[in-house]
């Protein structure tokens, strides 16, 4: 009480015994409904879930809390307004013993032990059915982030499984393709560009990824992810329509712009005798926007 | 009246158009069309290609009395002391010939100054579905999913809306300006049917389940969000006042 200072604490029920312990058990009441809402969400979660069930119960749990915090506050704490004189900041001799009476006995807080071991029963329920959710997480992704379908010998296929020979490609050309066997293939889709043999300034372990000047690139930006779909052919960039990063195709692809940081993986190319275009293996990175692992 | 005209073409056609392209385009393409400083070589570049040029209107560059890069109104031919920029856009305007002068001038090039190139393509039937979603995967990057166009770097994919359909089907096959050629492992002939097909209907839509918000595609829909999030605001505001 010390702490509240002099004024009275009026309209509150403390010290009517009666009505306090009558506050004190529905705030009680309160609590343990909320715990037990939380442990049906949790069955229900278990059992396999049903969104309308879970919404109410989840619902309860949380009102549940506030309700009882509510006629806490209401009922069982001082009300204000206090008027209070201005006084020394130092606290008196007095006053600090009697502030750490409270403490020690348990103030006006701890003192209500139902009500705090409700509350702690209502939070360790909403805790433990949060803890559940962690599960729809899913299985852990492995090798996905770093393997596409592209493999040595696959040749590269239009969206409707048409294998590409290089006559259907002219020069300044365009076209999407996927790995053989996997049509729309959201990891494999690759841009092939057609551009001018002499013009090509390949890395240096690249120098024979881009026979007759047939490039491929990886589709997916790796800033975002989006898909680099816009050409430039007379400049030869390819720009990504989300954020205007923008790749040099003759220089493997490097970002000249926007806010790429990382070049597009490159896919290795050869023309088999029939003309047909084949990879040569997987793309030079893993794909997509950079992660964690990826170095 | 045909019985009179109908040998006239055959006899003073190649003489008319030898003179317009000496006058009009040999300013750039020199006079055997192998090109100059101010312009590229025409030798080889197929007829499509000069069908394009011509009959959209980005030929001749040159043009009497405004800029170049006002759209719209027809062309005219500058004199030869004042030639068209090369460093300039070519952007749509309405042809600067007739269509018997653009097929005297296709001949011409594609025959007197050197074959080769692609044909005008012929274009036929197409399903509309096909087309949308070859449109969508293949043309909407740039020129937006309605046809309306889209910025690229330092310049613009133009809008589809006026183009003819042997225009969209040479724009496809033969990639004019900064545009990739779609050759045939891109879009069959059959699916380049489809494609062109979507494309003239893009020009006039049906637009179902309800107003149709200038075509702004996604951006209407968060639009319409905006405003009932400013309406959201206001009521947050009234609740605010009253207590």
């Amino acid at each position: 009480m010390t702490a509240h200072g002099a004024g009275s604490a009026p309209e509150r029920v403390a010290g009517d015994d009666g009505a306090e312990r009558r506050a004190e058990r529905r705030v009680a009441v309160l609590f343990l409904l909320s715990s037990a809402s939380a442990v049906a969400l949790t069955i229900v979660y278990w059992r396999g879930g049903q969104p309308q069930l879970e919404g109410l119960f989840l619902g309860l749990a949380l009102g549940g809390v506030a309700c009882g915090f509510v006629v806490w506050g209401n009922r069982l704490l001082p009300q204000g307004p206090f008027v209070d004189e201005r006084h020394e900041m130092a606290s008196s001799e007095t006053e600090v013993e009697g502030a750490e009476d409270d403490f020690e006995q348990g103030g006006l807080i701890t003192r209500r032990k139902l009500v705090v071991r409700s509350l702690g029963l209502a939070v360790g329920g909403l805790g433990v059915a949060a803890l559940f959710p962690i599960r729809s997480l899913g299985p852990s992704p492995g090798r996905t982030l770093v393997q596409t379908p592209w493999r040595a010998g696959l040749r590269l296929v239009t969206e409707d499984g048409r294998p590409v020979r290089t006559i259907d490609v002219p020069l300044e050309g365009l076209v999407t393709v996927f790995p053989e066997g996997f049509p729309g293939s959201a990891d494999g889709q690759a841009v092939l560009v057609r551009v001018a043999p002499g013009l090509v300034k390949p890395a240096a372990a690249r120098q024979d990824w881009s026979p007759d000047g047939f490039i491929a690139y990886s589709k997916i930006c790796t800033h975002a992810g989006c898909p680099v779909g816009l050409y430039q052919a007379d400049t030869h960039q390819l720009l990504c329509p989300c954020h205007q990063s923008t790749f040099d195709v003759l220089h493997h692809a490097r970002p000249q712009d926007g806010p790429a940081a990382a070049p597009l993986p490159q896919l290795p190319l050869s023309i088999t005798p029939e003309g047909f275009l084949v990879a040569r293996g997987d793309f030079s990175e893993p794909v997509g926007p950079s992660f964690w692992h990826r170095s | 009246m045909a019985g009179v005209s109908a040998g006239q073409p055959d006899s003073t056609a190649p003489r008319d158009v030898r003179q317009t392209f000496l006058a009009d385009c040999a300013v750039c393409h020199g006079a055997e069309g192998n090109g100059t400083s101010r312009g590229p070589s025409l030798i080889g570049v197929g007829r499509a290609s000069v069908d394009y040029q011509l009959s959209t209107g980005r030929m001749p560059l040159a043009v009497v009395g405004r800029t170049n890069d006002q759209e719209g109104s027809p062309l005219q031919p500058l004199p030869n002391s004042a030639a068209g920029d090369s460093d300039i856009v070519p952007r749509r305007h309405d042809p600067a010939y007739t269509p018997e002068t653009i097929a005297g001038l296709v001949d011409y090039i594609a025959g007197v100054i050197g074959g080769g190139g692609p044909e005008i393509p012929r274009v036929g039937e197409g399903n509309l579905a096909e087309g949308g979603a070859l449109f969508r995967q293949q043309c909407a990057a740039c020129h937006a999913w309605a046809g309306d166009g889209g910025a690229l770097l330092r310049i613009e994919a133009p809008a589809l809306h006026s183009a003819t359909t042997t225009q969209i089907a040479e724009a496809i096959r033969l990639g004019p300006g900064q545009m990739p050629v779609f050759g045939t492992a891109a879009l069959t002939d059959a699916q380049m049917d489809s494609v062109v097909a979507y494309v003239r209907y893009l020009d006039q839509p049906r637009d179902r389940g309800g107003q149709r918000l200038w075509h702004l595609g996604p951006f209407a829909e968060g639009a319409v969000a905006l405003v009932a999030l400013a309406g959201l605001l206001l009521f947050t505001r009234w609740i605010g006042e009253r207590g």
